[in-house]
Protein backbone atom coordinates (compact mmCIF):
# COMPACT_ATOMS: atom_id res chain seq x y z
CA UNK A 1 0.00 0.00 0.00
CA UNK A 2 0.79 3.61 -1.18
CA UNK A 3 2.36 5.36 2.01
CA UNK A 4 0.19 7.97 3.57
CA UNK A 5 -3.25 5.69 2.60
CA UNK A 6 -5.21 4.14 5.42
CA UNK A 7 -4.42 0.42 5.83
CA UNK A 8 -8.02 -0.73 6.00
CA UNK A 9 -8.85 1.03 2.40
CA UNK A 10 -8.66 -1.63 0.36
CA UNK A 11 -11.45 -3.74 2.65
CA UNK A 12 -13.59 -0.81 3.17
CA UNK A 13 -13.63 -0.06 -1.16
CA UNK A 14 -14.59 -3.46 -1.15
CA UNK A 15 -17.59 -3.50 0.71
CA UNK A 16 -18.86 0.23 0.09
CA UNK A 17 -17.39 0.38 -3.42
CA UNK A 18 -21.29 -0.45 -5.42
CA UNK A 19 -23.08 1.26 -2.58
CA UNK A 20 -20.67 4.70 -3.22
CA UNK A 21 -21.43 4.32 -6.77
CA UNK A 22 -25.04 3.61 -6.77
CA UNK A 23 -25.54 6.38 -4.81
CA UNK A 24 -23.60 8.89 -7.33
CA UNK A 25 -26.13 7.46 -9.91
CA UNK A 26 -28.78 8.64 -8.53
CA UNK A 27 -27.70 11.93 -8.76
CA UNK A 28 -25.82 11.99 -12.08
CA UNK A 29 -27.82 9.37 -14.05
CA UNK A 30 -24.75 7.68 -15.24
CA UNK A 31 -22.85 4.89 -13.74
CA UNK A 32 -19.26 5.82 -15.51
CA UNK A 33 -19.55 9.47 -13.85
CA UNK A 34 -20.34 8.00 -10.63
CA UNK A 35 -17.16 5.62 -11.11
CA UNK A 36 -15.91 8.81 -11.23
CA UNK A 37 -17.31 10.10 -8.68
CA UNK A 38 -16.65 7.10 -6.34
CA UNK A 39 -12.88 7.33 -7.20
CA UNK A 40 -12.59 11.01 -6.06
CA UNK A 41 -14.65 9.88 -2.72
CA UNK A 42 -12.19 7.10 -1.90
CA UNK A 43 -9.10 9.37 -2.91
CA UNK A 44 -9.91 11.27 -0.52
CA UNK A 45 -11.39 8.48 2.30
CA UNK A 46 -8.34 7.15 1.80
CA UNK A 47 -5.97 9.81 2.95
CA UNK A 48 -8.59 10.37 5.83
CA UNK A 49 -8.56 9.50 9.27
CA UNK A 50 -12.32 8.95 9.33
CA UNK A 51 -13.17 6.07 12.10
CA UNK A 52 -14.16 2.46 10.29
CA UNK A 53 -17.57 2.19 12.05
CA UNK A 54 -18.53 5.25 10.57
CA UNK A 55 -16.87 4.40 7.15
CA UNK A 56 -20.12 3.64 5.15
CA UNK A 57 -21.72 6.77 6.36
CA UNK A 58 -19.49 8.97 5.54
CA UNK A 59 -18.83 7.56 2.25
CA UNK A 60 -22.39 7.40 1.16
CA UNK A 61 -22.96 11.50 2.31
CA UNK A 62 -19.11 12.31 -0.01
CA UNK A 63 -20.75 10.46 -2.40
CA UNK A 64 -23.74 12.59 -2.37
CA UNK A 65 -21.99 15.89 -1.50
CA UNK A 66 -19.80 15.02 -4.57
CA UNK A 67 -22.24 13.92 -7.21
CA UNK A 68 -24.50 17.45 -6.51
CA UNK A 69 -21.37 19.18 -6.82
CA UNK A 70 -20.68 17.73 -10.18
CA UNK A 71 -24.08 18.80 -10.96
CA UNK A 72 -23.62 22.43 -9.96
CA UNK A 73 -20.76 23.23 -10.74
CA UNK A 74 -21.69 21.74 -14.26
CA UNK A 75 -18.94 19.52 -15.07
CA UNK A 76 -18.42 18.49 -18.80
CA UNK A 77 -20.69 15.17 -18.62
CA UNK A 78 -21.72 14.93 -22.00
CA UNK A 79 -17.68 14.67 -22.69
CA UNK A 80 -16.60 12.98 -20.25
CA UNK A 81 -19.18 10.22 -21.08
CA UNK A 82 -18.12 10.54 -24.96
CA UNK A 83 -14.77 10.05 -23.46
CA UNK A 84 -15.86 7.06 -21.48
CA UNK A 85 -18.12 5.24 -23.55
CA UNK A 86 -21.27 3.91 -22.18
CA UNK A 87 -22.69 0.13 -22.13
CA UNK A 88 -26.72 1.34 -20.65
CA UNK A 89 -28.67 -0.74 -23.07
CA UNK A 90 -31.48 1.30 -25.00
CA UNK A 91 -32.97 -0.66 -27.42
CA UNK A 92 -34.10 2.33 -30.28
CA UNK A 93 -32.73 5.30 -30.74
CA UNK A 94 -35.77 7.32 -29.54
CA UNK A 95 -36.22 5.49 -26.40
CA UNK A 96 -32.23 7.11 -25.78
CA UNK A 97 -33.02 10.47 -26.44
CA UNK A 98 -36.41 10.08 -24.56
CA UNK A 99 -34.34 8.86 -21.05
CA UNK A 100 -31.70 10.61 -21.66
CA UNK A 101 -34.30 13.67 -21.56
CA UNK A 102 -36.07 12.36 -18.51
CA UNK A 103 -32.14 11.65 -16.34
CA UNK A 104 -31.92 15.45 -17.67
CA UNK A 105 -35.21 16.71 -16.07
CA UNK A 106 -34.53 14.81 -12.77
CA UNK A 107 -31.08 15.87 -12.28
CA UNK A 108 -32.31 19.77 -13.12
CA UNK A 109 -35.18 18.95 -10.35
CA UNK A 110 -32.41 17.71 -8.03
CA UNK A 111 -30.19 20.76 -8.49
CA UNK A 112 -33.15 23.10 -7.23
CA UNK A 113 -33.42 21.06 -3.94
CA UNK A 114 -31.45 22.72 -0.81
CA UNK A 115 -28.59 20.83 -0.28
CA UNK A 116 -29.66 18.71 2.93
CA UNK A 117 -32.57 17.58 1.65
CA UNK A 118 -31.62 16.27 -1.66
CA UNK A 119 -28.65 13.85 0.33
CA UNK A 120 -30.91 13.18 2.69
CA UNK A 121 -33.37 11.78 -0.04
CA UNK A 122 -30.93 10.53 -2.16
CA UNK A 123 -29.35 8.19 0.75
CA UNK A 124 -32.82 7.23 1.56
CA UNK A 125 -33.96 5.93 -1.70
CA UNK A 126 -30.18 4.36 -2.09
CA UNK A 127 -31.65 2.22 0.79
CA UNK A 128 -30.10 3.33 3.99
CA UNK A 129 -32.27 3.15 7.09
CA UNK A 130 -33.59 6.56 9.17
CA UNK A 131 -31.12 5.37 11.79
CA UNK A 132 -28.26 5.36 8.55
CA UNK A 133 -29.21 8.61 7.50
CA UNK A 134 -29.94 10.14 10.65
CA UNK A 135 -26.58 9.46 11.89
CA UNK A 136 -24.76 10.11 8.39
CA UNK A 137 -26.53 13.94 8.30
CA UNK A 138 -26.51 14.60 11.90
CA UNK A 139 -30.17 14.72 12.07
CA UNK A 140 -32.40 13.16 14.40
CA UNK A 141 -34.64 10.03 13.12
CA UNK A 142 -37.60 12.07 13.10
CA UNK A 143 -36.64 14.96 11.13
CA UNK A 144 -35.20 12.81 8.72
CA UNK A 145 -38.87 11.90 7.26
CA UNK A 146 -39.59 15.69 7.27
CA UNK A 147 -36.45 16.05 5.46
CA UNK A 148 -37.21 13.43 2.89
CA UNK A 149 -40.85 14.27 2.67
CA UNK A 150 -40.28 17.85 1.90
CA UNK A 151 -37.41 17.05 -0.43
CA UNK A 152 -40.17 14.36 -2.20
CA UNK A 153 -42.62 16.91 -2.29
CA UNK A 154 -40.43 19.57 -3.88
CA UNK A 155 -39.10 17.13 -6.55
CA UNK A 156 -42.48 16.10 -7.56
CA UNK A 157 -43.27 19.47 -7.89
CA UNK A 158 -39.98 20.60 -10.21
CA UNK A 159 -40.89 17.25 -12.13
CA UNK A 160 -44.24 17.80 -12.72
CA UNK A 161 -43.68 21.81 -14.07
CA UNK A 162 -40.76 20.65 -16.44
CA UNK A 163 -43.08 17.42 -17.69
CA UNK A 164 -42.95 16.71 -21.51
CA UNK A 165 -46.14 17.50 -22.90
CA UNK A 166 -47.08 14.47 -24.60
CA UNK B 1 -54.68 13.63 19.95
CA UNK B 2 -52.83 15.73 17.64
CA UNK B 3 -51.89 14.72 13.89
CA UNK B 4 -48.49 13.31 13.69
CA UNK B 5 -46.19 15.05 11.49
CA UNK B 6 -45.31 14.75 7.88
CA UNK B 7 -42.32 13.19 8.41
CA UNK B 8 -43.97 10.58 11.31
CA UNK B 9 -46.43 9.44 8.15
CA UNK B 10 -43.36 9.15 6.09
CA UNK B 11 -41.76 6.96 8.17
CA UNK B 12 -44.25 5.05 8.10
CA UNK B 13 -44.37 3.80 4.80
CA UNK B 14 -40.51 3.13 5.08
CA UNK B 15 -40.56 1.45 8.76
CA UNK B 16 -43.25 1.03 10.24
CA UNK B 17 -41.51 -0.19 13.18
CA UNK B 18 -39.88 3.01 13.98
CA UNK B 19 -42.91 4.94 14.39
CA UNK B 20 -45.02 5.30 17.74
CA UNK B 21 -47.75 2.75 18.44
CA UNK B 22 -49.81 5.70 19.42
CA UNK B 23 -48.95 7.62 16.15
CA UNK B 24 -50.06 4.39 14.22
CA UNK B 25 -53.22 3.65 15.43
CA UNK B 26 -54.40 7.85 15.43
CA UNK B 27 -53.24 7.08 11.78
CA UNK B 28 -55.33 3.74 11.29
CA UNK B 29 -58.62 5.84 12.04
CA UNK B 30 -57.91 9.59 10.90
CA UNK B 31 -58.97 10.11 7.34
CA UNK B 32 -57.14 13.45 7.32
CA UNK B 33 -54.09 11.34 8.49
CA UNK B 34 -54.70 8.60 5.89
CA UNK B 35 -55.02 11.17 3.20
CA UNK B 36 -51.72 12.64 4.03
CA UNK B 37 -50.51 9.74 3.98
CA UNK B 38 -51.51 8.32 0.28
CA UNK B 39 -50.31 11.42 -0.90
CA UNK B 40 -46.77 10.75 0.91
CA UNK B 41 -46.80 7.44 -0.88
CA UNK B 42 -48.06 8.87 -3.99
CA UNK B 43 -44.66 11.52 -4.23
CA UNK B 44 -42.14 8.40 -2.65
CA UNK B 45 -43.31 6.45 -5.38
CA UNK B 46 -42.96 8.68 -7.96
CA UNK B 47 -39.23 10.14 -6.96
CA UNK B 48 -38.09 6.36 -6.21
CA UNK B 49 -39.17 5.92 -9.74
CA UNK B 50 -37.74 8.70 -11.06
CA UNK B 51 -34.01 8.57 -9.37
CA UNK B 52 -34.52 4.95 -10.04
CA UNK B 53 -34.63 5.38 -13.91
CA UNK B 54 -31.70 7.68 -13.46
CA UNK B 55 -29.61 5.28 -11.90
CA UNK B 56 -31.07 2.08 -13.72
CA UNK B 57 -27.61 0.76 -14.78
CA UNK B 58 -25.93 1.29 -11.35
CA UNK B 59 -27.37 -0.27 -8.81
CA UNK B 60 -25.51 -2.27 -6.19
CA UNK B 61 -27.47 -5.54 -7.50
CA UNK B 62 -25.88 -4.85 -10.83
CA UNK B 63 -22.42 -4.75 -9.59
CA UNK B 64 -20.06 -7.83 -10.66
CA UNK B 65 -16.70 -8.36 -8.48
CA UNK B 66 -14.89 -7.88 -11.52
CA UNK B 67 -16.46 -4.42 -11.31
CA UNK B 68 -15.03 -3.88 -8.29
CA UNK B 69 -11.75 -5.26 -9.09
CA UNK B 70 -11.40 -2.91 -11.82
CA UNK B 71 -12.42 0.46 -9.40
CA UNK B 72 -9.97 -1.01 -6.72
CA UNK B 73 -7.37 -1.06 -9.85
CA UNK B 74 -7.86 2.08 -10.64
CA UNK B 75 -8.14 3.26 -7.48
CA UNK B 76 -4.46 1.67 -6.73
CA UNK B 77 -2.86 3.40 -10.24
CA UNK B 78 -4.70 6.86 -8.49
CA UNK B 79 -2.82 6.52 -5.46
CA UNK B 80 0.32 5.66 -6.72
CA UNK B 81 0.35 8.57 -9.00
CA UNK B 82 -0.41 10.85 -6.47
CA UNK B 83 2.09 9.69 -4.37
CA UNK B 84 4.54 10.21 -6.94
CA UNK B 85 5.64 6.65 -7.48
CA UNK B 86 6.39 5.35 -10.43
CA UNK B 87 4.18 5.88 -12.86
CA UNK B 88 2.46 3.02 -14.61
CA UNK B 89 2.35 3.38 -18.82
CA UNK B 90 -0.52 4.10 -20.18
CA UNK B 91 -1.98 0.38 -20.99
CA UNK B 92 -5.38 -0.99 -21.86
CA UNK B 93 -6.23 -2.98 -19.01
CA UNK B 94 -8.21 -6.17 -18.96
CA UNK B 95 -11.12 -3.93 -18.60
CA UNK B 96 -10.82 -1.97 -21.10
CA UNK B 97 -9.80 1.31 -18.88
CA UNK B 98 -6.55 3.43 -19.83
CA UNK B 99 -5.39 5.17 -16.78
CA UNK B 100 -4.55 9.39 -17.79
CA UNK B 101 -3.89 12.05 -16.00
CA UNK B 102 -5.72 15.02 -16.09
CA UNK B 103 -7.44 17.29 -13.42
CA UNK B 104 -5.50 17.83 -9.98
CA UNK B 105 -8.28 15.22 -8.57
CA UNK B 106 -6.40 12.62 -9.97
CA UNK B 107 -6.99 10.53 -12.80
CA UNK B 108 -9.70 10.34 -15.44
CA UNK B 109 -10.47 7.19 -16.68
CA UNK B 110 -10.30 6.54 -20.49
CA UNK B 111 -12.33 3.68 -21.64
CA UNK B 112 -10.48 2.15 -24.29
CA UNK B 113 -12.44 2.42 -27.34
CA UNK B 114 -12.77 -1.39 -28.68
CA UNK B 115 -16.72 -0.63 -28.30
CA UNK B 116 -19.05 -2.15 -30.57
CA UNK B 117 -20.83 0.14 -32.65
CA UNK B 118 -24.10 0.08 -30.91
CA UNK B 119 -22.16 1.19 -27.89
CA UNK B 120 -20.43 4.00 -29.75
CA UNK B 121 -23.72 5.43 -30.71
CA UNK B 122 -24.97 5.33 -27.18
CA UNK B 123 -21.65 7.49 -26.41
CA UNK B 124 -22.01 9.66 -28.97
CA UNK B 125 -25.86 10.35 -27.95
CA UNK B 126 -23.79 11.94 -24.76
CA UNK B 127 -21.32 13.85 -27.00
CA UNK B 128 -21.86 17.52 -28.24
CA UNK B 129 -20.66 16.45 -31.38
CA UNK B 130 -24.22 14.49 -31.31
CA UNK B 131 -25.45 18.11 -32.24
CA UNK B 132 -24.40 17.62 -35.69
CA UNK B 133 -23.72 14.27 -36.25
CA UNK B 134 -27.55 13.21 -34.70
CA UNK B 135 -30.66 14.33 -32.62
CA UNK B 136 -29.39 14.23 -29.17
CA UNK B 137 -27.39 17.19 -28.70
CA UNK B 138 -30.24 18.95 -30.71
CA UNK B 139 -32.52 17.88 -28.48
CA UNK B 140 -30.96 17.66 -24.88
CA UNK B 141 -30.63 21.08 -24.43
CA UNK B 142 -28.14 21.96 -21.35
CA UNK B 143 -25.52 19.93 -22.27
CA UNK B 144 -25.11 20.07 -25.71
CA UNK B 145 -25.36 23.21 -26.38
CA UNK B 146 -22.97 24.17 -23.70
CA UNK B 147 -20.80 23.53 -26.48
CA UNK B 148 -21.91 26.17 -28.19
CA UNK B 149 -23.66 28.60 -25.96
CA UNK B 150 -20.95 30.74 -24.85
CA UNK B 151 -19.13 31.17 -28.01
CA UNK B 152 -19.99 32.81 -31.34
CA UNK B 153 -23.05 30.87 -32.28
CA UNK B 154 -25.38 33.98 -32.90
CA UNK B 155 -26.74 33.99 -36.44
CA UNK B 156 -24.89 30.68 -37.18
CA UNK B 157 -24.18 30.24 -40.52
CA UNK B 158 -21.16 27.81 -40.58
CA UNK B 159 -19.99 24.87 -38.71
CA UNK B 160 -16.39 24.77 -37.62
CA UNK B 161 -14.43 22.03 -35.62
CA UNK B 162 -12.44 22.64 -32.74
CA UNK B 163 -10.46 20.36 -32.03
CA UNK B 164 -9.81 18.96 -28.20
CA UNK B 165 -7.49 16.78 -26.55
CA UNK B 166 -9.13 14.29 -24.47
CA UNK B 167 -7.16 15.39 -21.45
CA UNK B 168 -8.73 18.87 -21.99
CA UNK B 169 -12.30 17.98 -22.55
CA UNK B 170 -12.77 17.60 -19.38
CA UNK B 171 -11.82 20.78 -18.19
CA UNK B 172 -14.02 23.02 -20.63
CA UNK B 173 -16.14 25.31 -17.85
CA UNK B 174 -19.92 25.24 -18.16
CA UNK B 175 -21.70 28.63 -19.44
CA UNK B 176 -22.97 28.65 -15.57
CA UNK B 177 -19.42 28.92 -14.04
CA UNK B 178 -19.88 32.53 -15.26
CA UNK B 179 -22.85 33.39 -14.36
CA UNK B 180 -26.75 32.39 -14.42
CA UNK B 181 -28.47 30.58 -17.17
CA UNK B 182 -31.94 30.29 -16.80
CA UNK B 183 -34.37 27.71 -19.21
CA UNK B 184 -36.72 29.46 -20.25
CA UNK B 185 -37.95 26.55 -22.61
CA UNK B 186 -36.15 23.36 -21.99
CA UNK B 187 -35.88 20.88 -24.38
CA UNK B 188 -39.26 18.56 -24.88
CA UNK B 189 -38.34 15.65 -27.43
CA UNK B 190 -40.67 13.71 -28.51
CA UNK B 191 -41.77 11.13 -31.17
CA UNK B 192 -44.17 11.04 -33.95
CA UNK B 193 -45.71 9.32 -35.86
CA UNK B 194 -44.98 10.59 -39.71
CA UNK B 195 -43.37 13.43 -41.52
CA UNK B 196 -46.68 15.31 -41.70
CA UNK B 197 -46.36 15.30 -37.88
CA UNK B 198 -42.77 16.47 -37.85
CA UNK B 199 -43.93 19.39 -39.83
CA UNK B 200 -46.43 20.52 -37.97
CA UNK B 201 -44.76 20.36 -34.87
CA UNK B 202 -41.93 22.21 -35.58
CA UNK B 203 -42.40 23.82 -39.23
CA UNK B 204 -39.67 22.30 -40.68
CA UNK B 205 -40.11 19.98 -43.65
CA UNK B 206 -38.40 16.79 -43.12
CA UNK B 207 -35.85 15.91 -46.31
CA UNK B 208 -36.32 12.92 -48.45
CA UNK B 209 -33.38 10.47 -48.72
CA UNK B 210 -32.80 9.60 -52.32
CA UNK B 211 -31.80 6.37 -51.99
CA UNK B 212 -30.42 4.56 -48.84
CA UNK B 213 -27.07 3.27 -48.22
CA UNK B 214 -26.88 -0.12 -48.55
CA UNK B 215 -28.04 -2.76 -45.47
CA UNK B 216 -30.48 0.27 -44.68
CA UNK B 217 -34.11 -0.45 -44.61
CA UNK B 218 -37.34 0.09 -43.40
CA UNK B 219 -39.26 3.28 -42.87
CA UNK B 220 -37.83 6.22 -40.50
CA UNK B 221 -39.26 6.90 -36.78
CA UNK B 222 -39.46 10.67 -36.39
CA UNK B 223 -38.20 12.72 -33.71
CA UNK B 224 -39.20 16.49 -32.93
CA UNK B 225 -37.80 18.83 -30.51
CA UNK B 226 -39.11 22.17 -29.63
CA UNK B 227 -37.51 25.59 -29.66
CA UNK B 228 -35.19 25.50 -26.79
CA UNK B 229 -33.95 28.98 -25.05
CA UNK B 230 -32.10 30.01 -22.25
CA UNK B 231 -31.19 33.45 -20.38
CA UNK B 232 -27.34 33.81 -19.73
CA UNK B 233 -26.66 37.04 -16.89
CA UNK B 234 -23.05 37.36 -16.87
CA UNK B 235 -22.20 37.86 -12.61
CA UNK B 236 -18.54 38.75 -12.34
CA UNK B 237 -18.31 37.40 -9.19
CA UNK B 238 -18.53 33.45 -10.53
CA UNK B 239 -16.15 34.34 -13.35
CA UNK B 240 -13.86 35.55 -11.06
CA UNK B 241 -14.04 32.44 -8.84
CA UNK B 242 -13.56 30.33 -11.94
CA UNK B 243 -10.56 32.04 -12.45
CA UNK B 244 -9.29 29.59 -9.90
CA UNK B 245 -7.74 32.92 -7.75
CA UNK B 246 -5.69 33.82 -10.55
CA UNK B 247 -4.77 36.78 -12.14
CA UNK B 248 -7.34 37.94 -14.38
CA UNK B 249 -8.54 41.11 -16.04
CA UNK B 250 -11.40 43.15 -14.71
CA UNK B 251 -14.14 42.57 -16.68
CA UNK B 252 -15.35 46.01 -19.24
CA UNK B 253 -18.00 48.08 -17.89
CA UNK B 254 -21.41 47.34 -18.17
CA UNK B 255 -20.48 43.42 -18.55
CA UNK B 256 -21.42 42.28 -14.98
CA UNK B 257 -25.44 41.65 -14.87
CA UNK B 258 -25.42 41.84 -18.68
CA UNK B 259 -27.83 39.25 -19.97
CA UNK B 260 -28.35 37.11 -23.09
CA UNK B 261 -30.54 35.00 -24.46
CA UNK B 262 -30.33 32.22 -26.56
CA UNK B 263 -32.33 29.56 -28.51
CA UNK B 264 -32.42 26.71 -31.02
CA UNK B 265 -34.84 24.92 -32.53
CA UNK B 266 -37.54 23.52 -32.97
CA UNK B 267 -35.60 20.80 -34.68
CA UNK B 268 -36.41 17.36 -36.48
CA UNK B 269 -34.84 14.19 -36.67
CA UNK B 270 -35.59 10.61 -38.86
CA UNK B 271 -33.74 7.97 -37.40
CA UNK B 272 -33.54 4.39 -39.55
CA UNK B 273 -32.87 1.66 -36.90
CA UNK B 274 -31.02 -1.37 -37.83
CA UNK B 275 -32.33 -5.08 -36.43
CA UNK B 276 -30.96 -4.29 -32.86
CA UNK B 277 -32.15 -1.48 -32.61
CA UNK B 278 -28.92 0.52 -33.16
CA UNK B 279 -29.14 3.84 -35.29
CA UNK B 280 -27.94 3.26 -38.87
CA UNK B 281 -29.05 6.48 -39.94
CA UNK B 282 -29.97 9.86 -38.64
CA UNK B 283 -30.89 12.71 -40.84
CA UNK B 284 -31.65 15.39 -38.94
CA UNK B 285 -32.46 19.53 -39.45
CA UNK B 286 -32.83 21.72 -36.80
CA UNK B 287 -33.21 25.42 -36.67
CA UNK B 288 -29.83 27.01 -35.99
CA UNK B 289 -28.64 28.76 -32.44
CA UNK B 290 -28.90 32.16 -31.83
CA UNK B 291 -28.08 34.87 -29.63
CA UNK B 292 -29.60 38.07 -28.32
CA UNK B 293 -27.98 40.75 -25.99
CA UNK B 294 -29.85 43.66 -24.02
CA UNK B 295 -26.55 46.05 -24.43
CA UNK B 296 -23.61 44.85 -23.93
CA UNK B 297 -21.94 43.25 -27.46
CA UNK B 298 -21.49 39.33 -27.44
CA UNK B 299 -18.14 40.19 -28.61
CA UNK B 300 -17.06 41.77 -25.21
CA UNK B 301 -18.57 38.95 -23.30
CA UNK B 302 -16.39 36.07 -25.46
CA UNK B 303 -13.28 38.21 -25.71
CA UNK B 304 -13.58 38.78 -22.24
CA UNK B 305 -14.33 34.97 -21.02
CA UNK B 306 -11.61 33.80 -23.36
CA UNK B 307 -9.12 35.81 -21.94
CA UNK B 308 -9.67 34.57 -18.38
CA UNK B 309 -8.00 31.55 -16.99
CA UNK B 310 -9.95 28.27 -17.29
CA UNK B 311 -10.05 27.74 -20.49
CA UNK B 312 -7.58 25.09 -22.41
CA UNK B 313 -5.23 26.86 -24.32
CA UNK B 314 -5.16 25.17 -27.30
CA UNK B 315 -9.22 25.95 -27.05
CA UNK B 316 -9.00 29.47 -26.67
CA UNK B 317 -6.46 29.65 -29.64
CA UNK B 318 -9.30 28.15 -31.90
CA UNK B 319 -11.94 30.27 -30.93
CA UNK B 320 -10.05 33.45 -31.15
CA UNK B 321 -9.46 32.87 -34.64
CA UNK B 322 -12.95 32.66 -35.59
CA UNK B 323 -13.70 35.87 -37.23
CA UNK B 324 -15.82 38.32 -34.96
CA UNK B 325 -18.80 38.57 -37.01
CA UNK B 326 -20.77 36.04 -34.95
CA UNK B 327 -22.05 33.66 -37.68
CA UNK B 328 -19.82 30.03 -36.63
CA UNK B 329 -20.71 27.79 -34.83
CA UNK B 330 -18.18 25.62 -32.86
CA UNK B 331 -18.17 21.71 -32.93
CA UNK B 332 -16.46 20.40 -30.45
CA UNK B 333 -14.18 17.18 -31.28
CA UNK B 334 -12.11 14.96 -29.46
CA UNK B 335 -8.74 14.63 -31.09
CA UNK B 336 -8.52 10.95 -30.25
CA UNK B 337 -11.82 9.86 -31.49
CA UNK B 338 -13.30 11.90 -34.85
CA UNK B 339 -11.41 13.96 -37.66
CA UNK B 340 -12.95 16.62 -39.57
CA UNK B 341 -12.87 17.16 -43.11
CA UNK B 342 -13.93 20.20 -44.76
CA UNK B 343 -16.39 19.19 -48.01
CA UNK B 344 -19.86 20.68 -49.56
CA UNK B 345 -23.03 19.48 -50.26
CA UNK B 346 -24.61 21.09 -53.24
CA UNK B 347 -21.99 23.84 -52.99
CA UNK B 348 -22.97 25.21 -49.10
CA UNK B 349 -19.36 24.47 -47.31
CA UNK B 350 -19.92 21.51 -45.05
CA UNK B 351 -18.10 19.38 -42.20
CA UNK B 352 -17.50 15.92 -42.45
CA UNK B 353 -17.32 14.25 -39.12
CA UNK B 354 -14.92 10.66 -39.58
CA UNK B 355 -14.88 8.27 -36.52
CA UNK B 356 -11.41 6.82 -35.92
CA UNK B 357 -12.36 3.80 -35.60
CA UNK B 358 -15.26 4.07 -38.83
CA UNK B 359 -18.29 2.95 -36.44
CA UNK B 360 -19.49 5.94 -36.89
CA UNK B 361 -19.62 9.45 -39.39
CA UNK B 362 -21.59 12.42 -40.41
CA UNK B 363 -22.11 15.58 -42.45
CA UNK B 364 -23.02 18.68 -41.15
CA UNK B 365 -23.82 22.15 -42.77
CA UNK B 366 -26.07 25.25 -42.42
CA UNK B 367 -28.53 26.20 -44.64
CA UNK B 368 -30.61 29.42 -44.67
CA UNK B 369 -30.21 29.30 -41.32
CA UNK B 370 -31.39 25.51 -40.06
CA UNK B 371 -28.61 22.99 -39.22
CA UNK B 372 -28.87 19.93 -41.49
CA UNK B 373 -26.25 16.84 -40.31
CA UNK B 374 -26.84 12.74 -41.43
CA UNK B 375 -24.94 10.51 -40.14
CA UNK B 376 -24.86 7.11 -39.20
CA UNK B 377 -23.43 3.71 -38.76
CA UNK B 378 -22.30 3.68 -42.31
CA UNK B 379 -19.03 4.76 -44.51
CA UNK B 380 -18.03 8.38 -44.79
CA UNK B 381 -18.75 8.29 -48.70
CA UNK B 382 -22.27 7.00 -48.19
CA UNK B 383 -23.11 9.49 -45.45
CA UNK B 384 -21.87 12.05 -48.27
CA UNK B 385 -23.70 10.60 -51.19
CA UNK B 386 -27.01 10.20 -48.63
CA UNK B 387 -26.22 13.93 -47.95
CA UNK B 388 -26.23 15.34 -51.53
CA UNK B 389 -28.83 13.21 -52.39
CA UNK B 390 -31.77 14.45 -50.15
CA UNK B 391 -34.33 16.19 -51.32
Amino acid sequence: MVAGVRPDLEQVFRSAYPRVVAVAARVLGSRYEAEDVAQEVFLTFGRSSVPAAEAAGWLSVAAAHTALNHLRTGRRRASREAISGTAEVAPDIADAVVTLEERRRVRAALATLPRKQAVALVLRHSGLSYAEVAAALDLSPGSVGTTVRRAESALRKELNRHAPSD
Amino acid sequence: MRHPTDGTLRRLLDEPAGVAAADRAHVADCRTCLSALAAAREDALLVGTALQTSASSASSASFASSDVDAGWSRLSDALAEEAGAKVLPVRAQSNGVLPLRAQSVGVLPIRAQSKGRAERWRAALRSPVIAVVGVAAIVTGASAAAAGDWFPIFRAERVAPITVDPADLGKLPELDAYGDVRFIEPADVRKVPNAAAARAATGLTAPRVGELPRGVVGEPGFLVVNQVSAQFTFDARKAAAAAGGTAHPAPPAGLDGSEFRMTAGPGLAQVWNEARGVPALVVARVVAPKAYSTGVPFETARDYLLSLPGLPSSVAKQLRAFTGDGTTLPMIVNSDEEATASTDVHGVPATLLTDRGNALNGVVWIEDGVINAVGGSIGADEVLSVARGLR
